[in-house]
Order: C-alpha cells, then structure tokens, then sequence
C-alpha cells in the first residue's frame, strides 16, 4: 500500500510529463487534469494514512541509506504533499483555461508542469541531502522553462536570470553537501544527526552548513539575493508565477528549514541566527517597499512574494537556543506561513490573471472602475490580501500570532515590532490595489469577462488561505503525530 | 451541541450568509435582495431577543473551540454583550431600510450590501467574543469590511478617507494585536469574566499590566476615537449616509468603547484597574476628548462633518463613565454606549434625507428646510436636544446618571465636564436648529427630489422617526425593565458583585 | 369631582403635548387655531376642582415620577391655566396666518412644559418640563421673524442655556446629597450639605434666569415685547413665575436660617424693584415698559423670598404671601400686556370705558383698593413686619416696599403714556376682545373666588381695607402721580422752549 502511495507520488508524475510531452496542448491538458485527480487521491491518501498512524521512514525499493533513496515521512512532509497536490491542482485546472492553446510552444507547459510537481514531492518527501538535491535542480529547471514559456524577450531574458542564480545556488548547495559528506561520510541528514551524537562537532562543518543556507536562500530569493525573483514571476504566465511563487521558493525553504532545525543547534550559532533574521526582516521592509512602488500588478504580487518570504526567515532566530515551547510556536508559526502564504499567493496570482485579461492592461491604474465589472476576481484577490495583510482569520494571521508569541516567549522582542511593520507595509500595497478597483472612472471602459472557472480557481485558494487560520489548530495537529523511530538508520 | 450553543452562531451567521448570498446576486435583483436583506435583520433580532431573554433569566449561550494552539475561539452572550448586540440588531434593521431608499438607482449596490451585512457580522462577533482574542478576530474584520463602503462612491476624496481609515484602524489595530499577544504571553488565554482576573494579581507582573494595559486603550482608541487617535473619523464622512450612520452610530467607533469596556471591565476588573492606577488618566483623557471635539465641531460648516466631531465627543462619555470607578458612572457609561447610538443614527438618517432630498450638505444651506421636511426636522431636532443632554431626552439620562455616579465618589470635576460639553454641544447645535425653523428658505434648493406624498422617499423617510422616537421612548421610560438603563444596571450589578 | 386626579392631572399635561401633532396636516390648521384656548382646560379643571393631597406616581417614569399638587403648586397651577386660557381666546383673534402652525406648536409644548413642571414632584420630570418650557418659548419668541426679535431669541435661549446648565448642576448636586430623586428631600439635604453654598447660588442663578433676577434680566426687556402679544403675556405672567416656583420647591426654606443668602436676595430684589422701574420709564414701547414692571414685581417677590430664607421661622407664612402675590401679578400682567393689542373704538364714552379697562390692572398692581392688589401688597406688609423678623436688613424692608410701590404706578403711568401715543382706532377680532375682556375680568373679579389663602394676614373683608390700610395704601400712589405730573409739566417746559 505505501509503496503504491510512495510510487504515485514521485513517480507518477514523471509519467504524466513523458507522457504530454508525447502530445499538443489540448491532449496534454485532458491528460493532465486526470493526472491532477489520481495525484490529489494519493496525496490525500498519503495524507490519512499518516494522520492515521504517523510518520515512518521509507527506503524506496526497500534499499536502505546510505545507497538507496531514503524518504522522510512525517505530518509536516504531508501536510506539504497535500498542500502542493491543491496548489498545482489549482494552477493546472486554471492553466488549462487560461492559456492559449494556439501557441505551438505552450505544448511545452504540461511536461514541465509535472516535472515540477515530482520534483517538489522529491523534496518534500527526500531524506537525505542528495536527493534533495536532485528534485531541487528538477524544480528548478522546469520552473526556468515555465517562465520561459512566457515566450515574449523579456521572459527569456528573466528565465535566464533565474536559471544563472538557480545554478548558483545549486552551486553552493553541493559545495555544502560535498563538505558534509567529507566530514560525515553520509548524505542522510538522519545519519548526521545520529553522527554528532556521539562525536564533537568536526571543524568547518559549520561552513558546509553556511554554505548549503546560503545557496539555498539564493533560491529562495532572500533578501539581498532577491533580485531574480520579481521580473521571473512577473512576467510568467499567471498560472506559472502561481506555482513559483506558492511553492518552488518554498521547496529550497524547507530544505534549510530541515537543515536548520536538524543541525542547526550544533553546527550553527547564535550571530548567524541572527544575522538570518535580520536579513528576513530586511526583506519584508524592503519588499514590501518596493510592492509599493511597482506600477504593474503583477510586480507587486511579485514583490509581496520577497516581502512574505522574508517571514519564513524568522525561523531562524527563533529556534536557536530558545526553549522547547518557543521552538514549537516557531515551527508551527512557519509552517503556517509556507502554507498560507502558498494558498494566498497562488490565489493572488491567479485572480491577477484574470484581472489583467479582463482590462487587457498589466498595469495597476489600469484597474480603475473594474469592481464594477470583476467583482469576484477582484474579492478573491482581496481575500488572499487579508491573509498577506496576516489579519485574522487567515492563515497569515494565525502565524503571525504564533511567531508574536515565539517572539515575545523568546525575549527577542525586535522581531515583534518587524512583524507588526510588516503586517502594515503590506497592507500598504495590498490597499493599493483595493484603492485603485474602488476609483471610479467616468468612461465605462470595456471589460473582458473571462470564464467563470477561471474566477473560481483563485476564490477556492483564497477561501482556504482564509479559513487555514480557524482550523490552523487540526492542521498543526497532523505534524506533532509521533514519528515511528524503529525505520531510523 | 444543544440550541443554546448555537444560538449565537447562528445570530452571526445570519448576517455572514446574508452577506455572500448578497455578493451572488445579480445587480439587478433589487427585489430579491432587499428581501434577503430584511429577512436575515429581521431573523437576526428574533434570535437576539431570545438570548436577551434569555441572558437576563441566567441562561449561558456559548461555543469555543481551539483555533491556533494555545488560544481558543470563543462565542458568548453575557449582559454587555447582548447590549452592543441589541443595539447592532436593531440599528441594522433600520439602516437596512434606509439605506434601500437611500442607494435607490446608485450603482454596485451587491456590493455595498454585501459589505454591508458583513459589517454587520463583524458587529456581532465583537458583541459575542468571549475572549480577547475573539474580540480582535472580528475587530480587524470591521475594519476590513468597512474600508469598501468608506470608498463606495469611488471618488478621490472617498479613497483618500478611505486611505486615512485603513491607516488609522490598522496601526491601532496592530498595536492592539501586540497588546493582546504581550497579555497572552503574561497570563495565557482569558476569557471575558464579570469581575475580571486580576485582582490581587501578583505585583511582579504590575508593570506589564500598566504597559500591556495602555497599548490596549491605545489600540482601541483608535476606532473608539479618543484624541488624539480621531483624525480618521471626520474625513470618512464622505461615506454614503447609511454607512457613517452605522460606522458612527453603531460599529466601528462602538466596537472601540465596547473593547475599552471589556479590558476594564472583564479583563482587569474595575478594582485591579483601580489599583493599578490606570482608570484616572483614562477619565481625563476621555474628558479632554469630550471637550476638545465639541470645540472643533463647532467650527465645521459640513453637516456631517459636525455630526462627525459630536460623535468623537459623545463616545468618549462611555469611556469617561467606565473610567469613573463607581457603579452609577459605570451605568451612565454604558447605558449611553445604547443612547448615543439610538441619537446620532437619527442625526445621521436626517443628514442623509437632507442631502439626498435637498442636496444641502452644509449648514448654511439648511435655511428653512423644517417646512419643506418636517418630518425629518422633528427627528433631527429630537436627536439634537438628546445630545445636548435637554430632559426627558435619551442623553439627559446618561448625563444626569454619570453625573450622580461622579459626585458619589468624589469626581466634581467630570460634572464640570458634562456642563461644558452640554454647553457646547448646545452652541454647535441650536444655530442648526434655528435655520432649520426660523429661517426663511432659500429660492430653491440646490438639488431636490420630488417623492409624491411624503416630503421623501418612504424608506428614507420611517428610519430616523424611528429612532427619534426611541430617543425619546429610552428617555421617558429609562426605569421600566430591558429599557437600556435598567439593562445597563444589570450588567453593572453583576461586573461589581460578580 | 367626576373624574378622578390622576387621569385629570394627565390629561392636562399630555393634552397640549400631544396637540402640536395636529401640525402634521394642513387641513387642520383652523381646528388647530380654535383648540389653543380649549389646552389649558383640565389643568384649571383640576386646580379648581380638586382638593391637594393627592398624588401620581409613575415608577417607570425617568428616574421614578411622582406628579402631584399642594398648596402652592395649586396656586401656580391655577395662574398657568387662567393665564393660557385668556391668552389662548386671544390668540384665536389677534393671530396672522403666516406660520400659524408652527406658533401652535410651540404654544402647546410650552403650555405643557409649564403645566408639566408644576404638578412635578420629582426632579426628573421637573426639569423636563422646565427645560421644555425654555426650549419650545423660544419659539414663541421669535416668532415675528425680525431682527430685533432674533436678536432677542439669541439672548433668551443663550441666557437660557447657561440658566439651564446651572439648574442641572444645582440638582444633580442636590439629589447626590439628597440621595433620592423627589423634590421634596432635596431642601433638607441641601441645608446639611457641605457644598451648600454652591448648590444654592446654582439653583437661584439658574432659575433666577427665568424670573429675571437683576443681571440675569437682560433677556426679559428684549424677549417680552417682541413676542406676539398672547405670547408676551404668558411669558411675563405666567412662565416667569416658574422661576419663582423653582426656588420655592428646592431651596432650603424653613430649614435653616440663611442671613447671608437671604440678604442677597433681599438687596438683589431691591435691586430689581427700583433699578427696573428706572429704566423702565425711559423705555419708548409700551411693551418694553410692561416687560421692566414685570421684573420691578418680580424684584418685591424676590424680595419675599429672601426674607423667607433670612428667618426660616416665617417662611410658611411667606410662602403663602407669594404664592398670592404672584397670582395677582400674573393676572393683572396679562391683562396689561393683552391689552397692548386692541384698538380702541370709535366712540368717547366707548374709548373711556376701554381706557378704564385697560389701566384698572395697572392700578391694581399697584395696590389700588378694592381690587387684588390691595390684598397682595396688605398681605406682603403684614408678612413682612418689621417686629416680627429677627435679621440685620429688616428694617429696610418697609421704605423699600413702599418705594416699590410707588415705582410701580409710575411705570404703570408710563405704560398708559407710551400706549396712548401707539393704540389706534380700528375694528378688533371678537375672539381678541372675548380673550382680552376675560384676563380683565378674572384679574379684577374672578379673583376674589379663586382659593389663595392667605390666612389671618389681612382682615376680612379682605377687600375692603381698614382706613389706616387705606392711607398706606393710597400715599405712595399720590407720589407716583405727583411725579408723573411733575414730568409731564416738565416735559412740556422743555418742548416749549
């Protein structure tokens, strides 16, 4: 039964790829969407059997580490599987919709739609650093080639920015796990951990992990290393800036997030904790500043998307040398970001689509008088706004509220008051929009109505980004299941 | 679950539903929606008096859950809740009506009552949250649903109110999410208890109190307008007349007092907040609130502008009456939380019958409007004579109970307050008075509208007749039971003997 | 009685509250004109008919109501009514169409108000009415829509305000020490109070408004000619009083002596009785004339009241005297400022009997025998005897009160010159003769069987003086004529040359 499950997700999917890429877009897409219905099963399966009966190890193929692939199963892993099978479900249901079918080129979206989806759960699921390391560069060439399929120079011109700073990145992320495997002798993260249990911490391995956080905050687009985020997600299709923003930025995050958690209270200290935090903080301020400024709508979402991830950062801080409870409400405030942030953007990017189609202008004052015409595009993206704005009930809330907690249980008092800016910068640019759909205009402009599926998609996202916030305590609940030890090396 | 734990779900969700099924519906389905519209107001007061009822015989309607580890989301109907509660179901079916009439042929109508009924809901679930937490939930969503009919008319001078009141709520907002999380990490989840926690709390934790204490009024006072936290409430007067009657009579500025009520009253206790020396400040504050905006308001020329700095100064008598540690003030406090509601929708109603019938929007365009709309005059007037306090009048019986509550403890110096600002609200309002009656009417108005019969539209017209009646009726029959003073006194009655 | 008080003393308050409703349709304009004498007909109902004792009480009222009528309150009652009736006829015959409803709607509240606040027992309805009375009188007067009368509005409902503010204070302070919200506990508590100084210079100043004590008078000479002459006569016989009941239902008399309280009334009722007719014989209307004998008169009440505060011993005795006294002055003011408005016929002996007509009030006020006024000042002389009073300024009392009297003719005399020069010949309404002959005729008949009590001050039959009454009576009267001839002869002199 696992191995099934286990197969459907990682597997399955790269079926799915090989097989639209046999075929035109229409087929792709049919394909596609009963492909999206066998992976929401299984990941909902996944999903139950470990609320069911908690997490475990699993060596695929029944090969255990160090050779074989060894996957890490465990409620945050599936809550991550669920929360990508609805996103990409989303995306692909909108795409499916929203992008044009005339365009030979586009054939090229349901291939790289899976590989993506495949190399997320790679990631999520990876145990060791290796693997992660392969769905890493898997995400992220088929995300290069999504933003590529923009098709116009400046897609090009972005994707290959992104791909430049993904390589980098993956650069300094095997540089670290090169380190690691020399000083450890084992890529399983697992296997470190048990390593330093009973040995001293090996001198310069604190290097390997900087290096690992670093390439991988590069890919996370932390500030100050964000500059190839914005103009690769504001020029992507909306589906596609959907899936990068919601969930490719945030597969490098869970990796230095594990990396962290697992390693981090030996190999790190406390100023690099710091240093880390600062620089999340940095983030938001600065993000959401420029969110502010941006005159096309897409280019705030896009540097809202800097501002948010800027939150995640915090974990850092947050768990370095601090009580149990404090590193509890981090975690869970954390998780929760990565997921309503997920949700939420998503949603924001996708209702953006429809708002761009339906004015014909990317612009931001080229929403004036569209309340009128798109009331339902518009609120979704107004709803997926009060969860960036982090106001309650949303998800965005609810973490906000557990990081306040951590913050103040922590005595590091200054992340409050980051927190609290931040929850107001983005309510700066999320008003902004709000602003520019209330306005008037004396011309009834024409407005193109797009098809109500469309309008749907991103209400669902946005609805659930709101409502994560009132049953955050069931979601949180999966993740503390106990872990089933016996399969640890 | 039985019934008594759902009653107040459902007196939320009435509005909640009403709202989305409002969004659906077609612009063009005026009669389907203002029937959905009068039905879920009318359903909803149904189920508040019952819990009214039903509160007051000592029945417990409640329903909490968890909802971020460590918090718990609570619903719960007590004396004070079921108050702001009333108020807000009573005030809604009215508005509703009015604001039908009012938005008659105006266009995004769904959306202004779909807001609108969400607005509603957020009312309700501040009047029904059992515990800070739950109290900010909906607090922040008032704000949310309110911005969209700040900004309804879509001009420049709309969104810049609108930028002005997103900005003013959401700070104060924040600083009130810190407060209350700073409180949690102190003591942990409180619920909201007649009484309060801390009395004889341990003096190890008296600072933060102080601190966590301030930053709570601080966050409050911003919807609450207290100076200088008020700047935001003059310039949303661009709002249709429905909205600043509801923003000003009923939600946001009340939902500001009635959390300042709950932090002194069911988190601190009225003795620890004694104690702890934090009730003084508050009333003077709150006096110089009163003073300061009377004195302001008798400079504005717009109507509703000058309708707007008498609300700055009328909402901070409930805080002055709750800041004054004796339980006459306290019911003088509360009881005006009803009173100035039920006044300053009328003077609302009636400014928004002026303009929409006459197109006066300023005071010196008012001249002899009293023949051509007599109807809305007595009510304005009705309304007008309340707030300066003039007998048998709603708020002469909340003046004259605080005044009694202050002069039994010692506090001379709040009856000076309440003369002056009787004083004052008699300066700004009497000359309005007087060109409404006595002055002879200019040639022609500057934008009239012919409604056959009445001197307005029907829908317009009952509203502020209504309430001018209740201002009166509220008065008159202040002693007879569930009237608002006699109500005020049984949430007194169990905050001070709890 | 046929019907019981209660519903009675209901049907008189709520009758003219209820009335301006009528407003609401045009049609009923004319119906709405004829009822104004019918509003004040329970309430004399019930100050005629029934016996005081009685009272209502109604819980759910304010803060608790109780209404009834005693003694005093009857008296009051029963000027209101007679007063408001007359005017009421009046009004039906002198009133112009122009916003005819609007005058009777603010006649009927202000008739309720000062009904309502005499038969008030507690404080809350009290002031209600009180303050009702204030607000709606406004109405009336600036009715005429002038200048002047604006003019005059803004002062009044200024004074008003701050006359209103000080009452609120004065009985929010007394009902705190009181601790109950009935008139009747308050004199007590205020005597023991600590802050009872304060308490009584808010209750006299703010009801001193209305009943024009000196300083506070400044509204009263502009309001009360201005008004439409039914309206000024209500206002100066009627609501002025109101004033004067207020004192009389809250200050602590017969409680405690107070010389220092009582010396200040004494010297501000002086005050007002000479400084008043001073200005007034300089005034050019004979409206302006009457409004400053209304605050001379009101000077010698005030007057009595601050004997009736200086020695606590005579102050039921007192009561009884002003409460006589004001219903005298309240009749015979109407008449007087009614009388403003007639036109006089055509025919000599018809002239001189409206001439007779017009100045026997006049003389009354000040004291002629035989008529109401010789009884009201006999009963302040024998109130006010020197040998009975025990403080510092009693002896002044006599010289004042005849100085008082003397001011009076001559304002009276003046008001006659100055309405001689105004009155022209012409045709009057039938309702305004009907209204105008009946404040006459109940200011110098009906009197007599109405119930004031003065019990034991003067000797029966009360309306035949003693001759050694008589002389004190007539001689400051001869002065005041003297005077006048003296001025005129003057005058005369001066326009000769």
């Amino acid at each position: 039964m696992t191995l099934w499950l286990m197969a459907g997700l990682l597997f399955t999917p790269l079926a799915w790829a090989v097989l639209t890429l046999l075929m035109n877009f229409t087929w792709g897409r049919l394909v596609t969407w009963v492909g999206i219905v066998v992976q929401v099963l299984v990941s909902l399966g996944l999903w139950l059997a470990v609320s069911r009966d908690g997490g475990f190890y699993y060596g695929l193929g029944g090969w255990e580490a160090p050779l074989g692939i060894e996957l890490r199963v465990d409620g945050l892993a599936v809550t991550f599987v669920l929360l990508t099978a609805v996103v990409a479900s989303a995306c692909g249901w909108h795409a499916g919709v929203y992008i044009d079918a005339d365009k030979p080129w586009h054939r090229y979206f349901w291939p790289l739609f899976w590989f993506l989806w495949s190399g997320l759960n790679a990631v999520w699921l990876g145990g060791d650093l290796f693997n992660l390391y392969v769905g890493l560069e898997l995400i992220s060439l088929s995300a290069v080639g999504l933003v590529a399929l923009g098709g116009k120079a400046g897609a090009l011109r972005a994707s290959i920015r992104y791909l430049l700073a993904a390589l980098l990145g993956s650069l300094a992320y095997l540089l670290g796990v090169a380190l690691i495997y020399g000083q450890f002798g084992t890529l399983s993260i697992a296997g470190v951990v048990f390593w330093l249990e009973e040995h001293p911490v090996p001198a310069g391995s604190s290097l390997a992990l900087a290096l690992m956080v670093t390439g991988l905050a590069l890919k996370t687009a932390l500030f100050p290393l964000h500059r190839w985020l914005p103009p690769a997600h504001g020029i992507a299709k909306s589906p596609v800036s959907a899936l990068l923003s919601a969930l490719v930025v945030k597969a490098s995050f869970y990796i230095a997030a594990r990396l962290w958690l697992e390693l981090g209270e030996p190999l790190g200290n406390l100023a690099a904790a710091q240093l880390v935090g600062l620089l999340g903080s940095a983030a938001i301020v600065w993000g959401s500043w420029l969110a502010c400024r941006q005159l096309e709508l897409k280019q705030v979402v896009a540097y809202s998307s800097v501002a948010q991830i800027g939150y995640l950062f915090l974990l850092f801080p947050l768990t370095y040398s601090v009580s149990e409870s404090v590193t509890l409400q981090a975690q869970q405030g954390i998780t929760l970001q990565v997921i309503s942030h997920a949700l939420a953007k998503a949603a924001m990017f996708l209702a953006a689509g429809n708002l761009i189609l339906s004015t014909g202008s990317s612009r931001v004052d080229a929403l004036k008088g569209v309340s009128r015409f798109l009331p339902f595009s518009l609120f979704s993206f107004g709803l997926a706004g009060v969860s960036l704005m982090s106001l309650p009930p949303s998800g965005g809330f609810a973490a906000k509220w557990l990081l306040l907690q951590a913050s103040l249980g922590s005595g590091q008092w200054w992340w409050v008051l980051v927190l609290l800016v931040g929850g107001l910068l983005s309510a700066a640019y999320v008003f902004r929009i709000y602003r520019a759909s209330f306005l008037e205009s004396s011309e009834t402009d024409h407005f193109y109505h797009p098809p109500r599926s469309l309008e749907i998609i991103p209400m669902i996202l946005a609805l659930l980004s709101l409502g994560l916030g009132l049953v955050s305590a069931e979601v949180l609940s999966v993740m503390a299941l106990p872990f089933e030890e016996e399969g640890s090396p | 679950m039985t019934l008594n734990t759902w009653i107040p779900v459902l007196a939320l969700m009435t509005s909640l539903i009403a709202s989305l099924v409002i969004f659906a519906l077609p612009e063009k389905g005026y009669r389907l929606r203002t029937a959905v519209n009068l039905g879920a107001a009318l359903l909803k007061l149904g189920l508040v008096v019952v819990m009214v009822w039903g509160v007051f015989r000592g029945v417990g309607y409640g329903v909490s859950f968890t909802m971020v580890p460590g918090v718990t989301f609570v619903l719960k109907a007590d004396a004070f809740s079921m108050m702001f509660a009333g108020l807000s179901a009573v005030l809604w079916l009215l508005t509703t009506i009015y604001a039908v009439g009012y938005l008659e042929d105006s266009p995004n109508r769904s959306r202004f009552f779909g807001f609108f009924s969400l607005c509603v809901a957020s009312t309700m679930g501040i009047a029904l949250a059992g515990n800070l937490f739950t109290f900010f939930l909906f607090y922040e969503m008032l704000t949310l649903s309110t911005y969209p009919l700040v900004v309804h008319r879509g001009t420049e001078k709309a969104l810049k109110a609108g930028r002005t009141y997103v900005i003013y709520t959401l700070t104060g907002g924040a600083v009130l999410l810190l407060a209350i999380a700073w409180l949690h990490g102190v003591v942990g989840d409180l619920p909201f208890r007649e009484g309060g926690h801390f009395t004889g709390s341990d003096p190890d934790i008296h600072r933060s109190l102080t601190l966590i204490f301030i930053l709570l009024v601080a966050g409050l006072g911003v919807k609450a307008a207290i100076f200088p936290l008020h700047g935001w409430l003059p310039q949303a007067m661009v709002a249709p007349a429905p909205v600043s009657a509801l923003l000003h009579a009923v939600a946001v500025v009340k939902a500001g007092a009635f959390g300042i009520v709950r932090v002194v009253h069911d988190v601190y206790g009225v003795d620890a907040s004694s104690a702890l020396g934090l009730l003084e400040p508050l009333a003077w504050l709150a006096a110089f609130t009163i003073i300061y905006a009377s004195v302001r308001a008798l400079w504005q020329v717009d109507l509703k502008r000058r309708l707007a700095f008498s609300t700055v100064s009328q909402v901070s008598y409930i805080i002055l009456g709750v800041s004054i540690f004796g339980p006459v003030a306290a019911v003088g406090g509360l009881v005006h939380l009803l009173h100035q509601g039920i006044m300053k929708i009328t003077l609302f109603f009636c400014a928004g019958n002026y303009a929409e019938t006459l197109g006066i929007h300023r005071i010196d365009e008012m001249d002899g409007a009293g023949r051509r709309m007599p109807g809305t005059s007595v009510a304005f007037t009705i309304g007008a004579f309340g707030m300066i306090g003039a007998p048998p009048l709603a708020g002469f019986i909340t003046k004259w109970t605080m005044g009694s509550g202050a002069l039994a403890v010692n506090m001379d110096w709040v009856v000076v307050v309440l003369v002056a600002s009787s004083l004052l609200n008699a300066a700004y309002f009497l000359p309005v008075l007087y060109r409404l009656w006595f002055r002879k009417p200019a040639a022609h108005w500057p934008h009239e509208r012919q409604w056959g019969r009445l001197e307005t539209s029907a829908w317009l017209f009952w509203p502020p007749l209504l309430t001018a009646v209740m201002t009166v009726m509220v008065g008159v029959l202040a002693s007879l039971p569930f009237s608002p003073l006699s109500w005020a006194e049984l949430i007194v009655l169990r905050e001070y003997s709890p | 009685m046929m019907l019981p008080e209660p519903l009675l003393v209901i049907m008189a308050v709520c009758l003219p509250l209820l009335y301006p409703a009528m407003a609401l349709r045009a049609a009923w304009e004319r119906a709405m004109r004829y009822a104004l004498p019918v509003l004040p007909l329970p309430a004399l109902v019930l100050a005629l008919g029934s016996e005081p004792g009685w009272q209502l009480e109604m819980p759910w009222l304010l803060n608790g109501g109780l209404w009834a009528v005693d003694g005093v309150r009857r008296l009051f009652l029963l000027l209101t009514a007679v007063l408001w009736m007359v005017a009421g006829i009046y009004a039906v015959g002198c009133l112009r169409p122009d916003h005819l409803r609007r005058f009777c709607v603010f006649w009927g509240l202000t008739l309720a108000g000062n009904l309502g606040l005499t038969v008030a027992v507690d404080i809350g309805s009290f002031y209600s009415f009180f303050a009702l009375m204030t607000f709606a009188g406004y109405g009336l007067v600036v009715h005429e829509g002038t200048n002047e009368a604006i003019r005059a509005g803004r002062v009044y409902l200024v004074m008003a305000v701050l006359g209103e503010m000080a009452i609120l204070t004065g009985l929010l302070l007394a009902s705190a020490a009181a601790g109950s919200q009935m008139l009747a506990d308050l004199p007590e508590a205020i005597a023991a109070s600590p802050r009872r100084d304060l308490i009584m210079a808010l209750l006299i100043a703010g009801f001193g408004v209305k009943a024009g004590l000196p300083l506070l008078h400044f509204w009263l000479p502009l309001a009360h000619p201005v008004a439409p002459t039914p309206a000024s006569a209500v206002l100066s016989g009627a609501m002025i009083k109101a004033g004067l009941l207020g004192w009389l239902v809250t200050l602590p008399f017969g409680e405690v002596a107070m010389p220092g309280w009582g010396a200040l009334m004494i010297v501000a009722g002086a005050v007002g009785a000479i400084g008043a007719a001073v200005l007034g014989v300089c005034q050019q209307r004979p409206k302006a004339v009457l409004a400053y004998s209304s605050i001379s008169q009101m000077g010698l009440m005030v007057l009595m009241v601050g004997v009736a505060l200086a020695d606590s011993g005579r102050a039921p005795v007192l009561f009884s005297v002003i409460a006589l006294y004001a219903l005298h002055h309240g009749l015979a003011k109407g008449s007087l400022f009614l009388s403003a408005g007639v036109s006089l016929p055509a025919g000599a002996m018809r002239r001189a009997v409206v001439w007779l007509l017009i100045a026997l009030p006049g003389l009354s006020l000040a004291g002629l025998p035989f008529t109401s006024g010789a009884l009201a000042k006999l009963a302040m002389k024998e109130g006010l005897l020197e040998n009975r009073l025990e403080f510092a300024l009693a002896g002044y009392l006599s010289p004042l009160m005849t100085a008082g009297a003397v001011a009076t003719l001559l304002l009276i005399l003046r008001y006659l010159w100055t309405l001689s020069a105004k009155l022209g010949t012409g045709h009057n309404p039938p309702m305004l003769v009907a209204g105008w002959l009946a404040a006459v005729g109940v200011s110098l008949v009906a009197f007599w069987w109405m119930p004031w009590e003065a019990g034991g001050l003067v000797e029966s039959p009360v309306w035949l003086p003693a001759p050694y009454q008589l002389w004190a009576l007539v001689w400051p009267m001869l002065i005041a004529l003297g005077l006048a001839l003296l001025t005129l002869w003057a005058s005369r002199l001066v326009k000769q040359r």
